[in-house]
C-alpha cells in the first residue's frame, strides 16, 4: 500500500471516529491537544505494527500514546495489581482472557456501552456488531455491558506439520477422536517424525477432549461454578488424553512451553498438535519452518458428544481508575475501527483478527490461504462455534486459573504414572472445591 | 579423587556451559534435532540485546545492585559495629528485631510496598528499587558483620584510643581494615541479592527502572520465544557475578567462615 493510501485510509477512519464531544470543536481538530494516555499490553504482533502509525494518530487527535508491552507473564501480573488497586497509571489496557471474568467481574474495568452507544463519542459505522460475538462473549459482563473489543482472537484447530506422511498413510486430517488414533498409530516415528505434540498448558489443550467426551469443568458457568471434571466421562478423556501424549508425543513434551511444542513442529519432530491458529501459521509462513509445504490445517476432530474447539480473545478496555476515560476510548476506537485492521492485515498481514467484515475480506482471505488451503473460514468457523454455544465461558470464570492449576499437575501425574486417572482427576477436583470454598463459592457437592 | 571432583564440577557447570553456546546459535540452530557440536557461531543475539530495551535494563540492574550495596555497607557495617560493642542490655533483643525485615516471604509485603511507592511517587525509579534493598541487605549486613567484629579483640581499638585515636578513626583505621574477607563476602552477597532480585523489580518497575531480569523474560513473546536472546541475556547477567566474584574470591570463603568461630 502506498503511503498516499495509508495515510488517506488513517484519515478517513480518523475522520469517521472523530465524531466527536462538544469539547473538541476546539483547538482546530485536535479535540485533545496536549493530552497523553498511557497504554498497556502484552507483547504481540499487532501493536508492534500498530505503534508505527501513532504519530498520524496523534497528528489527528493531539493524543499522544505511550505504550508499553511485556511479556505475558509479566503484563498480567502487573495489571492484575494495578487494576485490583484502582490505580490510574493506565488509561488503556489488555484484557487478558483468562483474566476477563476477574477483572470485569470486580469491577476494576469501564463499562464502554456509554461510548460506543452515544452517537456523541462512536459513528454508527464504527459497527460493533462487526466483532465476531465468540470473540467479545469474554468481554461482557451478565447483565450484557461490554468492557473491551478485542484485538486478537485464538481458535484452536488441528494443525499437521507433515500432512505429507498422512496422505502416505492413505489417511486424511482426523475428523474424530477415534481417527486420531488411527492417524498417530499409522504415521507415529516414521521418518524420524512423533505423531503428535502438545505443550504443558492441559487446562488449554484438554479441555476440548473433555468436552467431546461429554465431560465439563464447571457444573453451569459463570451461576455454578461447581467442578465438575471428575466424572466417568472426565476420567476417561484424561486417560485418553495421557496416552496420546505418551504413547505419540516427543520425549519430554511434558514440560513444553507454546513456542517449544510450535518449534518441534517447525523442525519437522513433531506432526499434529491441537492448538490456536497463532501457533500454527508460523509453521506455513516462516522463514525457518522445515514444513513450510507440507503444513496442513483441520477443524479440531469431535468426541462422542461432538466439537468443541477453544476459541479465546484479548482486548483492549479502559481501567475504572483511568482519568483520561474519553481519550482512552478514542484510542480505542482508532486502533481497532475497520479501517485501522484492515490496513495492518492489508500491509503486515496480520492473522489473527476479530472484525466479521475483515475476516470475510479478499485481503484476509489472501493472508490465510496457506498451501491451497482457506484457513480463514476454519478460523471463522471455530470464533463462531465458542460463541453461539458459550462452551467457552468455563475459561472466563474468575476462579479459573486456580482450578486450571489442578487440572494441569492431574494430567502431568497421569501422563507419568505417578497417579490413576481415577484417583488423579478426582484428587484435582477435591483440591478446587477446598479453592473455591476458601474463595466463598458456593458448591453445590 | 580429583577426577569426580572435576566430573562433579561439570555436572555442576553443564547449564551454564548450555546457556552460553545457546547464545551463540540462531534460533534455528537451537532447535536442531540432533543439535550438533561444532556450528557456526553467530553474535547476533548479543548486537540484538544491544539495540534492543535491554542495555538500559542492563545498565539499570548495575546501577541499582551497586548503590544499594555500598548505601548497606556504609549503614550497615558502623551498626554491626556498635551493636557488637554494646556493654548493655537489650543488644541482642535489638538485633533480632533488625532480622524481621526477612523473616517474611516477599510476597507478603507485594501490596503494601506498591501502595506506598504509588503514594510517594517511587513507582518505576531507580531510587524505589535501591530503598528496597537497603531494607532487607541491611540486616544482612548486620547479622553477617557483627559476629566478625566480637572476634576481634577490643584491646586492639583500645590501644588505639590509648595513642589518641577518636572511636570513629578506631573504627575506620584499625578495625575495618581487618574485616577486609567479611566485607568483600557480605558485599557480594547484598549483590547478588539486588543483582538476582526479579520479584520487587517486577512489581515495582514498568519501563524506566526495568532491572536486566525482567527484561529478559520480556523475550518471551506471546507469539514466540526468542530464545537466543534469552540465552545472551542470560549469559550476560552471570557476566558481572562472575568477575565480581572472581575480583573478591581471596577474601570469599575466609570471609564466609571467619565469623562462623568465636576465636
Amino acid at each position: 500500500m502506498s503511503l498516499l493510501r495509508r495515510r488517506t485510509v488513517l484519515g478517513g477512519a480518523l475522520g469517521a471516529t472523530l465524531a466527536a464531544p462538544a469539547v473538541h470543536a476546539q483547538s482546530g481538530g485536535k479535540p485533545y491537544n496536549g493530552v497523553t494516555i498511557n497504554a498497556s499490553c502484552f507483547q504481540t504482533t499487532y501493536y508492534e505494527y500498530l505503534k508505527n502509525y501513532f504519530p498520524e494518530f496523534q497528528e489527528k487527535t493531539g493524543i499522544k500514546v505511550n505504550f508499553t508491552m511485556q511479556a505475558f507473564p509479566v503484563y498480567n501480573q502487573r495489571t492484575d495489581l494495578e487494576l485490583s488497586t484502582k490505580g490510574s497509571a493506565m488509561d488503556v489496557c489488555n484484557v487478558t482472557f483468562i483474566y476477563s471474568g476477574r477483572w470485569i467481574g470486580a469491577g476494576w474495568m469501564t463499562p464502554l456501552d456509554q461510548f460506543f452507544k452515544d452517537p456523541k463519542y462512536t459513528p454508527a459505522d464504527w459497527d460493533p456488531d462487526d466483532f465476531v460475538a465468540g470473540a467479545q462473549s469474554a468481554m461482557k459482563n451478565a447483565k450484557g455491558e461490554t468492557f473491551a473489543f478485542t484485538h486478537e482472537a485464538g481458535a484452536m484447530l488441528n494443525i499437521a506439520s507433515r500432512y505429507d506422511l498422512i496422505e502416505k498413510a492413505g489417511l486424511k486430517m482426523p475428523e474424530t477422536f477415534d481417527d486420531m488414533i488411527k492417524v498417530c498409530e499409522a504415521v507415529d516415528g516414521k521418518e524420524g517424525v512423533k505423531a503428535f505434540v502438545a505443550d504443558k498448558l492441559h487446562h488449554w489443550n484438554w479441555i476440548p477432549y473433555l468436552m467431546g467426551n461429554g465431560g465439563t469443568v464447571f457444573k453451569a458457568p459463570p451461576e455454578n461454578l461447581t467442578p465438575t471434571f471428575a466424572s466417568p466421562e472426565g476420567i476417561a478423556a484424561a486417560q485418553w488424553y495421557a496416552d496420546l501424549l505418551m504413547k505419540y508425543g516427543p520425549d519430554g513434551q511434558l514440560s513444553y512451553s507454546d513456542d517449544q511444542a510450535m518449534r518441534a513442529q517447525m523442525s519437522g519432530r513433531a506432526n499434529m498438535r491441537t492448538q490456536a491458529i497463532t501457533w500454527g501459521v508460523p509453521l506455513a509462513k516462516d522463514p525457518e519452518s522445515k514444513v513450510a509445504k507440507t503444513t496442513r490445517f483441520a477443524l479440531m476432530p469431535a468426541g462422542p458428544k461432538g466439537n468443541f474447539p477453544g476459541s479465546n480473545s484479548h482486548g483492549l478496555g479502559i481501567p475504572a481508575g483511568s482519568k483520561k476515560k474519553e481519550a482512552a476510548w478514542e484510542f480505542i476506537k482508532w486502533a481497532f475501527s475497520k479501517e485501522t485492521i484492515g490496513m495492518i492485515v492489508d500491509k503486515h498481514g496480520y492473522p489473527a483478527v476479530c472484525r466479521t467484515s475483515v475476516i470475510k475480506s479478499p485481503k484476509f482471505k489472501e493472508v490465510l490461504t496457506l498451501n491451497g488451503q482457506d484457513v480463514a473460514a476454519l478460523y471463522l468457523e471455530v470464533l463462531q462455534l465458542g460463541g453461539k454455544s458459550g462452551y467457552m465461558k468455563y475459561r472466563t470464570v474468575p476462579v479459573f486459573p486456580q482450578v486450571g492449576d489442578k487440572i494441569n499437575k492431574a494430567i502431568e501425574k497421569i501422563a507419568t504414572k505417578q497417579q490413576g486417572a481415577a484417583e488423579a482427576v478426582k484428587q484435582a477436583q477435591a483440591e478446587a472445591v477446598q479453592d473455591l470454598q476458601k474463595a466463598g463459592i458456593k458448591v453445590d457437592l | 579423587m580429583q577426577g569426580l571432583a572435576i566430573v562433579l564440577a561439570l555436572l555442576a557447570l553443564a547449564p551454564f556451559l548450555w546457556l552460553l553456546v545457546m547464545s551463540f546459535k540462531t534460533n534455528a540452530e537451537i532447535f536442531r534435532f540432533p543439535p550438533r557440536l561444532f556450528f557456526p557461531a553467530t553474535l547476533e543475539n548479543y548486537a540484538a540485546l544491544w539495540t534492543s530495551e535491554f542495555r538500559t535494563s542492563f545498565a539499570n540492574s548495575l546501577v541499582v545492585s551497586v548503590s544499594s550495596t555500598i548505601v548497606s555497607l556504609v549503614v550497615g557495617v558502623p551498626a554491626a559495629y556498635a551493636l557488637s560493642r554494646w556493654a548493655g542490655r537489650g543488644g541482642g533483643t535489638i538485633t533480632l528485631w533488625i532480622l524481621a525485615s526477612r523473616m517474611a516471604p516477599p510476597i507478603a509485603f507485594t501490596i503494601p510496598y506498591f501502595l506506598a511507592y504509588r503514594y510517594l511517587e517511587l513507582l518505576d525509579t531507580l531510587t524505589g528499587l535501591v530503598l528496597i534493598y537497603l531494607t532487607t541487605n541491611l540486616s544482612l549486613v548486620i547479622w553477617m558483620m557483627r559476629p566478625f567484629y566480637d572476634q576481634l579483640p577490643r584491646s586492639l581499638e583500645e590501644a588505639a584510643w590509648i595513642d589518641g585515636a577518636t572511636m570513629w578513626q578506631g573504627f575506620t583505621r584499625i578495625i575495618l581494615p581487618l574485616s577486609g574477607p567479611g566485607l568483600a563476602a557480605t558485599a557480594i552477597l547484598c549483590f547478588l541479592f539486588a543483582w538476582n532480585d526479579f520479584f520487587f523489580a517486577l512489581i515495582l518497575t514498568r519501563t524506566e527502572a526495568m532491572t536486566a531480569p525482567v527484561a529478559v523474560v520480556n523475550f518471551m513473546n506471546y507469539e514466540g520465544w526468542e530464545w537466543g536472546r534469552i540465552a545472551a541475556g542470560g549469559t550476560m547477567i552471570m557476566l558481572p557475578v562472575l568477575v565480581f566474584s572472581f575480583v573478591v574470591r581471596r577474601y570469599l570463603v575466609s570471609g564466609l567462615t571467619g565469623g562462623a568461630i568465636k576465636g
